[in-house]
């Protein structure tokens, strides 16, 4: 089994293009595709987008420690698009211009067209000379193209602008022979899209859009990831959630079935697909130590053998000189010597009488012997003592049959992982005692509440002994602790499995194993969100149920026609099965036997842009492009419609859109 | 010289100067509205009756029943542990389901945005 990398692609900071004269001179078109996931930049004449990046600046906040300095006043350093090269880096700082498919913060997008002008290499004074051909929501309210006009006339002061929609600009200019009828699925970062289009003319109060697309599939198989592996939940970002999208994700034809083939253990094992997390190799830690501590104990036990030994002897040599005098004295009662000397040498030995005396030798001599073996035992131990320590404790145990032991040991295994889970379960409990908010918290408050509180006169608290038992309930162990038997008993149970079974608690055959990510069912669970928002809680109906909602709109008679040419185009029509598992979808929901097709456009993601640039080099631009002059005559919010544009809709009058909140 | 210099300097000069952000006359912070208002404020507005509007085009709601899947793996899920409210396939994943620490079945139930007490 092949096992796959993360290729943790990093952004490539854009180049400045040059600014020919060719392009300076001739007022060029410049073509913006703007995404809600990736911004498409470039001339009416360039071949491809010059630019290509995702709609996102990264803005660091102020340090709040350096706030008084003088050095806090320059403005932190700012990255745009391209700039940033690490993305998961800076996470928490990212902004977007757009709130789902609609541009609404102004700022971020006067960044990102300072980054885009900027990188498309333009140096003229106070204007950029150039019609700007942008793309915008499918209905994008009023107020946000107000807005945009507003951003690009007066802080950019451009020539013209033409708005057009992403999708419409695509499937009219980027098709080979657009047909008349067509329902557009646009599949994309924040919604989806169906548009239907009846003899060239779009239908916009039959177009619905489903608040679901890419953004939404990326981070639910982030999370689904994520909770699988809490271990690793910082090493699973977003931009791997991504990629692992885009790189082996799958729109299953038929979810129940797909997910009945994967109960299989057969074929769940040659279709997962592991993934292995960047880790580091930490043996060190492991298996060296582990043979350094034994060294280290087998040192200290020498030197406490040691320390012993010299303390034995020294006691011997102490031992055998108060004998010697105490031999001597006796030998002085033998001998009959003066009667006070004897008394003095036995006050020095606090003896009494002459029977202690006696008896003294006895014990020291006794002493003396023991001390004597003692040395002599060590002695020998020391050279002997070290391979039998090695041993197991537990000798294998010798079993008539092979079925015998494998009981034998299914036995130990339970025993063992019911002492596992009764820990498991009483640490639970004391997890969720320690937090408020939960059911095991509230039982016990709600007991110390009703403890706390006095009742007067009829206080018998403590009459019986269970009344005490209260106690054990409420205490933060949940009465029971780990109990030292159980924890002996678990030993015990993993030394026998050891020895019969080696391999089976060792594991860590392979470090790099524990960070394998085994993406199986995910592959299609994440893609199926499309048809099914509910797995995110989302109470809109899926892809194929809206489709089939705004046929329902139709006649019969559009119906068909709509249902003849389905095209599929957005970043998430290049997921493989979409186009297989929309057809079969329709089918399901049309008529018997009616004709139904469904086609992916041949570049998905980048058809926009070059719908938009053919536009933009045709004729027709020029009619349709929205003038300085336009602007200032007829209000920020005119703008010229086109086959490709939103409708115009003048918002009514008198009470005007209160665009300022400040 | 500064790499960031170079990069930005471009950048002062097809704008207004007016407007330019480096001219430290407006730090003027400005509060965008946010799509839900812009649609609320719209909506509000007393519109012809043929006006197609961003919020008219919301994908209906779902008429099918949710099928339920496994809040763990993602199999169809016929049973649901009335303690933690997670959904589950089979027995084997029941074990694992018991022993999740409490973050992470808060996590899958709201993932599938049923951590809500009144729903």
């Amino acid at each position: 089994m092949e096992i796959l990398e993360f290729k943790d692609l990093k952004c490539i900071p854009d180049i400045v293009h040059s600014y020919t004269p060719a392009l300076r001179n001739n007022s060029v078109p410049i073509v913006i595709d703007n995404g809600s996931y990736q911004c498409r930049a470039g001339w009416a004449t360039s071949p491809e987008p010059l630019l290509l990046f995702k709609n996102l600046i990264a803005k660091p906040r102020k340090e709040r420690s350096k706030k008084d300095t003088v050095e806090a006043i320059q403005t932190p350093q700012l990255q745009v698009g391209n700039d940033i090269v690490n993305i998961e880096a800076v996470r928490f700082q990212l902004k977007t211009q757009f709130d789902r498919d609609v541009v609404t913060h102004f700022e971020a997008q006067e960044h990102l067209f300072d980054y885009t002008f900027s990188h498309l290499g333009i140096d003229t004074d106070n204007s950029i000379p150039h019609p700007i051909v942008l793309t915008e929501a499918l209905l994008n309210p009023n107020s946000s193209r107000q807005l945009m006009s507003e951003l690009l006339f007066e802080c950019y002061s451009v020539p013209g602008i033409s708005y057009g929609i992403d999708c419409l600009f695509s499937y009219h200019f980027n098709e080979v022979k657009p047909q008349k009828n067509a329902l557009i699925v646009n599949v994309s970062y924040h919604t989806c899209h169906v548009v239907p289009i009846l003899e060239g003319k779009i239908v916009f109060e039959n177009a619905r859009r489903l608040n679901t697309g890419g953004f939404h599939v990326i981070s639910f198989l982030h999370r689904i990831l994520q909770l699988k592996y809490p271990a690793h939940a910082t090493s699973i970002t977003l931009s791997r959630a991504e990629e692992l999208l885009h790189g082996i994700c799958e729109v299953a034809l038929d979810y129940r079935e797909e997910l009945a083939r994967w109960t299989d253990p057969g074929y769940y094992e040659e279709h997962i697909k592991k993934i292995q997390l960047p880790y580091s190799v930490s043996l060190a830690s492991s298996a060296l130590t582990l043979e350094q501590q034994k060294e280290r104990k087998r040192e200290l036990a020498r030197r406490l053998i040691e320390i012993n030994a010299r303390k034995r002897e020294e006691r011997l040599v102490e031992d055998e000189e108060k004998l010697n005098q105490l031999l001597y004295i006796q030998e002085m009662v033998e001998a009959d010597v003066d009667k006070d000397e004897i008394e003095k040498a036995c006050a020095e030995y606090q003896i009494k009488h002459l029977q202690d005396l006696q008896k003294q030798i006895n014990t020291l001599n006794a002493k003396i012997e023991k001390t004597k073996q003692k040395i002599l035992a060590s002695n020998n131990s020391e050279e002997v003592e070290e391979p039998p320590n090695k041993q197991p404790k537990h000798n294998k145990i010798v079993f008539e049959s092979e079925k015998a032991m494998h009981i034998f040991l299914q036995n130990a295994k339970k025993m063992r992982q019911e002492i596992l889970s009764k820990k498991m379960t009483r640490k639970q409990r004391k997890q969720d005692m320690a937090k408020r908010r939960t059911a095991a918290g509230q039982e016990r408050m709600r007991i110390i509440s009703q403890l706390a509180r006095k009742e007067k006169g009829n206080d018998d608290f403590g009459l019986r002994d269970e009344d005490w038992d209260i106690y054990k309930a409420i205490s933060k162990d949940g009465g029971d602790s780990d109990s030292e038997a159980e924890n002996e008993k678990l030993l015990e149970l993993d030394e026998i499995i050891r020895t019969h079974e080696p391999s089976d608690l060792d594991e860590t055959t392979n470090p790099g194993e524990t960070h394998q990510l085994h993406v199986g069912i995910e592959r299609y669970r994440a893609p199926e969100l499309l048809f099914k928002p509910y797995m995110l809680g989302s109470a809109e109906a899926g892809l194929s149920e809206v489709i089939g909602y705004v046929f329902s709109l139709f006649n019969t008679e559009d119906q068909l026609k709509l249902a003849e040419n389905v095209v599929v185009m957005g970043g998430l029509a290049n997921l493989p099965g979409l186009q297989q598992r929309l057809l079969s979808d329709l089918i399901s929901i049309r008529p018997f036997q009616s004709v139904v097709n469904v086609r992916i456009v041949s570049n998905p993601s980048l058809g926009g842009w070059f719908g938009a640039k053919k536009w933009a080099r045709s004729s027709e631009l020029k009619e349709n492009l929205l003038t300085r002059e336009m602007y200032d005559e007829c209000g920020p919010e005119y703008f010229k419609i086109h086959v490709a544009s939103n409708p115009f809709y003048p918002t009514p009058k008198g009470q005007e859109i209160d665009i300022d909140v400040s | 010289m500064n790499p960031e210099d170079v990069r930005s300097e471009p950048k002062l000069v097809f704008k207004t100067a007016s407007l330019n952000p480096n001219s430290k006359t407006i730090v003027k912070k400005r509060a965008w509205k946010s799509l839900k208002q812009i649609i609320s404020t719209e909506k509000a507005l007393p519109w012809p009756d043929n006006v197609v509007h961003y919020s008219s085009i919301n994908a209906p709601p779902s008429f099918k029943p949710a099928e339920k899947f496994s809040d763990l793996s993602g199999l169809p899920a016929p049973y649901t542990d009335p303690q933690t409210r997670l959904r589950f396939a089979n027995k084997e994943e029941y074990a694992t389901l018991i022993a999740l620490p409490m973050d992470i079945t808060a996590g899958y139930l709201a993932l599938r945005g049923a951590s809500s007490i009144v729903g």
